[in-house]
């Protein structure tokens, strides 16, 4: 699944040759560093309500139409959830108490007859033109734009206009990972780079292979994630520093020490014996963190996914440190209390879903999870007794739907500590 | 009457069912709950072992506490003192001494602390608690149930709460099946879970191991694995049986057998002497039948009264598995070596009657009376060995087998025709004496490689096997035939042949696949679904035969030229072939996978057959060339926690070149009733047939219910028919030929559920055959179908109530039905089986079983034959660990066994009777013993 991911990216690696403004390559600044020891297994429970401010179930409505998988992409837009399902290979759109609004599939699409392929959905993102919102869907062909209604509106060959970028607020700065930067004739790679929309001035940070993902086998999740309007954080695949990106500059933010059984090897990266080897080290060491995935700073609250590829129920991978008191807190040990009507948070000890791929989005400072209808009346099953009154969005979904049911989306609001 | 019966005993099984559960004491009982929590990390524990002990500390009851941290136990008893215990891997052990006041109900304990243990902390006694939960497995720990000294693993099970073994040796955990014992990992002797439950001791037995082996995704499937993990030195072991029986009419048997294991090695050595049809025809079913016997439910292991003739058998042989990589978990990772050689003495000696009703045309009947005695003794040696290697991408398989046997064989036959009025038409009688010497030898050599894992390597996988098989027979015969023709005496034959043939065959078949072209020319594109294989298959055949008769003429032996022969044939078999498949998929996570693979092999088989002989007719050079397509659609829907369901239909074509006997025969002309002639104009058969498989199987944990249906129709195109000729005296001459129009079809059904009840189980078995087929012949030059119609169904119900009682019941109906319109006749035949078997264990020592069958048959020809057979056994078992039994044994009880075979021809409808074992009285004497690890107490 995780290799997936990188065929994605590979495919949208950009190169920004129309660049004349000035370019560089940046400069990291690690004179704030800070150092954290960790022990995951030592990390404590807490109870629901203890970390969260808000928590709400979403289920998304079945019906013929509207029945998917399971959510392997969600943005939010207004009071719209798009989700894109790779099962049925469509892009649906509820409303945030999970109505059905439309989806985007196959017979939406449009294939032409010049086109290699007939056009399935490889994902989507959201775009918008003026003050208009739209949903632009990737075909093996082209780019394909619905409004958010689910009408046709265009397409477009421009493939890197879209490629996966990040801005932040009050600012003509973007975002973009695995980009190439064009110098007269060469051309450089960056695993991240920041754009000036205005003035077109670009710095690239960490220089790369262009036969980067030829070369070796890499493990991890998308490197960059944005916690606030100015603020995103920034890894490197097995490596275990956090670094800070802003509109200006790049800086290394923490240096995570682990118990030496979690430990990679200090020469993993330069030893050429690891090269194309690295699961089967993985695989003789499983308890070892390969790297830091996404990763969120709310507050004091730093909320930590360490990346193994492993299933062991008793590895404690999701973490909550605070910054100040220095408490470490784990997700899988979060005790449902009455503000989660008894029910778990995540799926995790029961399912994968949030094992593998973490939240699904962070925005206005709400967190998004999802689990399967198998999880959710399971659930409902264990917590027998605990409560008999559920919001009525739930009381419905347990009253009219069944374990083959669409999933259910939870929206968590963390305590701003 | 029957179907009444039978329905009346599967509710009397319900109605127990439920009477059973009802029958809890109502004595007022009381609940404890609380909730472990760990203040120093603030949590709750998930999954930490909470056990109830009695005051003489033993277990009442374990639970894991769930999701919220949370135990609850029920039913306990009030005002008496309890211990409550809980546990959990690195923390130290609390241990509560608890009552339930009386006038109470509910003890809420609420928060009980549990704290981390202090590493630092120097010897802390540490109490195995009964059960433990670590890392998603589940462990029973032996130590803390307290049982005697000699108990087994059996006994171990039953002692644990939430556990069931049942009668039919399934063992369930809360209620959900385990599907796979194994013995420190690997299959113990032969997978059969009772051989590992009633001969391990408990005392040898450090923890039983559950854990489920489940697709991740899908986390409500049941697959559950109980592994025996044996205590450190305990790997070593022997166990066996020796027992000793005499009965009436001399009747006896003599059984042996004795079982090592060590990590890497098991072997068994056995042997066993009786002459009541005890005599199994491989090494696995006699072990299996060899070891204690726990006292179970199941149907003994009991004289075969189905055998004909009457039989006295030696057996002895060896069995060993060899594991070169002993501790090695993974599948892929695997290199073990298993032999076992069998050795097999039998003696028989066998009457029957039969008689045959032949139309000729019609209205016009031929009747054939035959009684033969005949007597047998051979002995068989049998060496097979398997070699299995995989490691990683790699799988290599290597088997052989050989097999010799040794035997001779006097029989005599009076036989007998009439005409339609019923009038003597002619007599044949004859004698026979031979001896033969059979030899073969299997070797195969199979490689398989694949690689999935590696997503970009192009080359995925490639299929190559390689078959070679020899045989050797020697066969010196000598039959001397009278025929009479009452009629005309100038028909009389009279000979005195001896037959000395000698042959040879040597077969060898390579295949190789090659799959996936698609990813070695494409890499990993779509292609939608497409896919390609290339596939290609050799057989090459020799085959020699030396034949030398002799006739006995004026006083001596003197060649028959005719018959002595030198014949040779070479068979030259190819089939390549290039296969295009496409694979459609639908899965929606949690809920379901569905796919659909259709795939479409276009193949070309050419077949030379080269014929030298001494004789020159029968020098052919024959080539076949057949365009043999196959197109076949598999789909799987698996229903996430639910069930799961496949489809296979395939459509096929298979050619049969017609063999050299079939072409030009040297005809034997000592048997007048049966005359083989060739015919030089023979065409190979082509059979087109589709064929369609079903089935459905629940993987949910309890009343599961599983269904399989196989139904197959095929066309005959020239089908290679006889063509015979009979005159009044019966003689007959069969030549062959083509013929268009031999048809087919067969369904055959299977559909099992199952009911758990709380300490019962009702099982209901149906199964279904139905064969139709139109059959072509020529009777005296008259064009004729035969259409024969065979129908068997029968129903099963078996109830088992705890390790106590069982009882099965069961009913079949088999119907046999010719008809020949051309020449206006028809065969039918009606079978009736009824039976019910029954076991109650009075005691752990001491049970009764019987069973019984009631036989009818009812012929169309002939008169309706009833019989039964009533068998009963008492077994006492005695010395401190019940090592040593004493079995009284009564067998058909009602002296009625009969071997009654009736069977339908293309026009013929044929009845036979023949002797079988019948009633005897025995008594066995058995010691069972056992011994696991260097310094195990020794029963």
């Amino acid at each position: 699944m995780k290799r997936f991911k990188h065929c994605l990216c590979f495919l949208a690696l950009t190169c920004l040759s129309s660049l004349t403004a000035f370019s560089q390559e940046g400069v990291i600044d690690s004179s704030h560093v800070v150092t954290l020891r960790i022990d995951p297994q030592s990390a404590r429970g807490a109870a629901v309500s203890q970390i969260f401010d808000e928590v709400k179930f979403v289920p998304l409505e079945t019906t013929r139409e509207s029945l998917f998988g399971n959510i392997s992409e969600l943005k939010i837009s207004g009071n719209k959830f798009l989700i894109y399902d790779y099962d049925t290979k469509a892009v649906l759109v509820f409303t945030n108490e999970g109505k059905y609004l439309t989806k985007i599939d196959a017979a939406k699409l449009q294939t032409e007859k010049a086109d290699k392929e007939k056009a399935v959905t490889h994902g989507f993102t959201l775009v918008k033109e003026g003050n208009t919102e739209y949903i632009a869907v990737y075909t093996p062909n082209n780019v394909q734009y619905f409004t958010l209604e689910g009408n046709f509106v265009k397409k477009t060959k421009n493939f890197n206009y879209y490629s996966p970028k990040l801005s932040f607020a009050n600012s003509d700065v973007v975002i973009r990972p695995y980009t190439y930067i064009k110098k007269g004739k060469d051309s450089t790679q960056y695993s991240v780079v920041t754009i000036d929309k205005k003035t077109k001035d670009t710095v690239g940070y960490f220089k790369r292979d262009p036969k980067f993902f030829e070369k070796d086998d890499w493990y991890g999740d998308d490197p960059i994630t944005k916690y606030n309007d100015s603020e995103a954080f920034y890894t490197n695949y097995y490596d275990y520093r956090l670094y800070k990106l802003t509109a200006k500059k790049m800086e290394l933010a923490y240096k995570f020490i682990f118990p030496a059984i979690n430990t990679l090897p200090k020469d993993f990266i330069t030893n050429p014996i690891y090269v194309k080897k690295r699961f089967e080290y993985f695989e003789k060491n499983k308890k070892t963190i390969h790297g830091i995935g996404s990763s969120y700073l709310i507050g004091d609250q730093l909320y930590l996914k360490l990346s193994n590829i492993f299933w062991d129920k008793d590895q404690k991978k999701s973490l909550i440190y605070n910054t100040k008191t220095t408490e470490l807190l784990s997700f899988q040990d979060l005790e449902p209390d009455s503000l989660s009507s008894f029910l778990p948070v995540t799926d995790s000890g029961f399912a994968y879903d949030f094992e593998n791929r973490g939240f699904l989005a962070y925005e206005d400072k709400k967190f998004y999870t999802s689990y399967s209808a198998l999880a959710m009346f399971t659930f409902k099953e264990r917590s027998a007794g605990k409560t008999n009154k559920y919001p009525p969005l739930l009381e419905n979904y347990f009253k009219t739907g069944d374990r083959k049911s669409n999933p259910v989306i939870i929206i968590l609001k963390p305590k701003q500590i | 009457m029957r179907a009444h019966f039978l329905l009346l005993l599967s509710i009397f099984c319900l109605g127990t069912g439920y009477s059973f559960a009802q029958t809890t004491p109502p004595a007022p009982t009381g609940t404890i709950k609380g909730v472990v929590r760990d203040t120093v990390h603030n949590y709750v524990l998930k999954a930490a072992t909470v056990s109830i002990y009695k005051a003489d500390n033993t277990v009442i009851n374990y639970q894991l506490s769930n999701n919220y941290g949370e135990f609850k136990f029920s039913n306990l008893p009030i005002d008496k003192p309890l211990r409550l215990d809980i546990s959990n891997v690195g923390y130290q052990t609390i241990q509560k001494n608890i009552t339930i006041p009386k006038g109470q109900t509910l003890l809420d304990l609420k928060n009980v602390i549990i704290n981390p243990q202090d590493v630092n902390l120097q010897e802390v006694t540490v109490t195995v608690p009964p059960i433990s939960y670590n890392n998603d497995t589940l462990e029973i720990n032996a130590i803390a149930f307290k049982l005697d000294t000699n108990a087994t693993v059996e006994d171990l099970l039953k002692k644990v709460p939430n556990i069931t073994v049942w009668g039919d040796g399934i063992i369930t955990v809360n209620g959900r099946e385990v599907k796979q014992l194994t013995v420190n990992g690997k299959q113990f002797f032969g997978g059969d879970n009772k051989i590992a439950l009633q001969n391990i001791p408990k005392n040898a037995l450090e923890k039983i191991q559950i854990f489920n082996t489940a697709d991740r995704d899908k986390p409500l499937d049941s697959n559950l694995v109980a592994n025996l993990k044996l205590k450190k030195g305990k790997d070593r072991s022997y166990f066996g049986k020796i027992s000793a029986g005499y009965g009436t009419d001399k009747h006896y048997q003599f059984d042996g057998n004795l079982n090592f294991s060590t990590p890497k090695l098991q072997l068994s050595v056995i042997g066993a002497s009786n002459d009541i049809n005890k005599i199994p025809n491989d090494i696995n079913t006699l072990i299996r039948n060899s070891t204690y016997k726990g006292v179970g439910t199941s149907v003994e292991y009991q004289s075969d009264f189905r055998q004909t003739g009457l039989n006295k058998g030696n057996v002895a042989g060896a069995q060993m598995t060899y594991n070169f990589t002993p501790d090695s978990k993974d599948w892929n990772n695997k290199s073990s070596l298993t032999a076992d050689y069998y050795f097999k003495n039998l003696e028989s000696s066998n009457i029957g009657d039969s008689q045959t009703i032949t139309t000729i045309a019609d209205n016009n009947q031929l009747y054939a009376n035959s009684s033969t005695t005949s007597s047998n003794t051979s002995d068989r040696h049998r060496f097979n060995s398997i070699y299995n290697y995989y490691k990683k991408s790699h799988r290599l398989d290597l088997s052989e087998s050989f097999n010799t046997e040794k035997g001779d064989n006097s029989n005599s036959s009076i036989r007998s025709a009439q005409n339609n009025a019923g009038q003597l038409t002619s007599t044949n009688n004859s004698n026979g004496q031979s001896n033969y010497t059979n030899t073969d030898f299997t070797f195969r050599a199979s490689y398989n490689y694949q690689n999935y894992n590696n997503w970009k390597q192009r080359f995925k996988s490639l299929n190559a096997s390689y078959d070679v098989s020899m045989s050797n027979r020697n066969n010196d015969r000598t039959e001397i035939t009278a025929f009479r023709d009452l009629l005309n005496d100038a028909n009389n034959r009279d000979f005195n042949r001896k037959y000395l043939t000698d042959s040879k065959n040597l077969s060898q078949t390579m295949t190789l696949g090659l799959p996936n072209l698609k990813s070695i020319f494409f890499g990993n594109a779509n292609l939608s679904g497409f896919d390609a294989e290339i596939t290609g298959k050799l057989v090459l055949t020799n085959n020699q035969e030396h034949n030398f008769i002799e006739d006995f003429v004026n006083g001596n032996y003197q060649q028959n030229s005719y018959l002595s022969n030198n014949l040779k044939t070479n068979v030259t078999d190819f089939t390549p072939g290039i296969s295009v498949s496409k694979t459609f998929y639908k899965n929606l996570s949690n809920r379901y996978y569905k796919n659909l693979t259709i795939k479409v092999t276009a193949a070309q088989q050419v077949i030379n057959q080269d014929n030298k002989s001494d004789r020159s007719f029968q020098n052919i050079k024959r080539n076949y060339n057949n365009f043999v397509p196959t197109i076949s659609v598999n789909a799987l829907n698996l229903q996430t926690g639910s069930y799961q369901e496949n489809l296979m239909v395939s459509y096929r074509t298979d050619v049969q070149a017609p063999t050299i006997y079939q072409l030009a025969p040297l005809t034997d002309s000592t048997n007048l009733y049966n005359l083989q002639r060739g015919n030089l104009n023979l065409r190979e058969e082509i059979k087109r047939s589709i064929n369609i498989n079903f089935n459905h199987y629940d993987m949910k944990s309890k009343n599961t219910l599983y269904f399989n249906v196989y139904t197959s129709a095929g066309i005959v195109e020239n089908d290679i028919v006889d063509s015979t000729f009979i005159d009044e005296q019966n003689r007959r001459t069969v030549y062959l030929t083509n013929a268009n129009g031999n048809k087919y079809i067969n369904l055959m059904g299977d559909i099992r559920k199952s009911f758990k009840f709380k300490t019962s189980e009702l099982q209901l078995g149906f199964n279904t055959s139905f064969n139709f087929s139109k059959n072509p012949t020529y009777t005296n030059t008259l064009f004729n179908f035969s259409n024969n119609f065979n129908t068997n169904n029968s129903v099963k119900t078996t109830y088992t109530y705890k390790d106590k009682l069982g009882i099965e019941a069961s009913q079949g109906i088999s119907t046999n039905l010719a008809k020949q319109s051309a020449l206006g006749t028809s065969y039918k035949n009606i079978g009736l089986t009824t039976s019910f078997s029954g076991n109650y264990n009075f005691t752990k020592k001491f049970s009764l079983s019987s069973n019984i069958n009631f036989n009818n048959n009812n012929p169309s020809v002939g008169e309706t034959i009833n019989f039964a057979i009533w068998n009963a056994n008492a077994t006492y078992r005695f010395t401190k660990g019940n090592n040593a039994e004493v079995k009284f044994s009564a067998l058909d009880l009602l002296r009625q066994n009969k071997a009654i075979i009736n069977s339908v021809g293309v026009n013929s409808f044929t009845t036979s009777t023949k002797n079988v074992l019948q009633q005897y009285f025995m008594v066995t004497l058995s010691y069972y013993p056992r011994k696991f690890g260097a310094n195990a107490t020794k029963k």
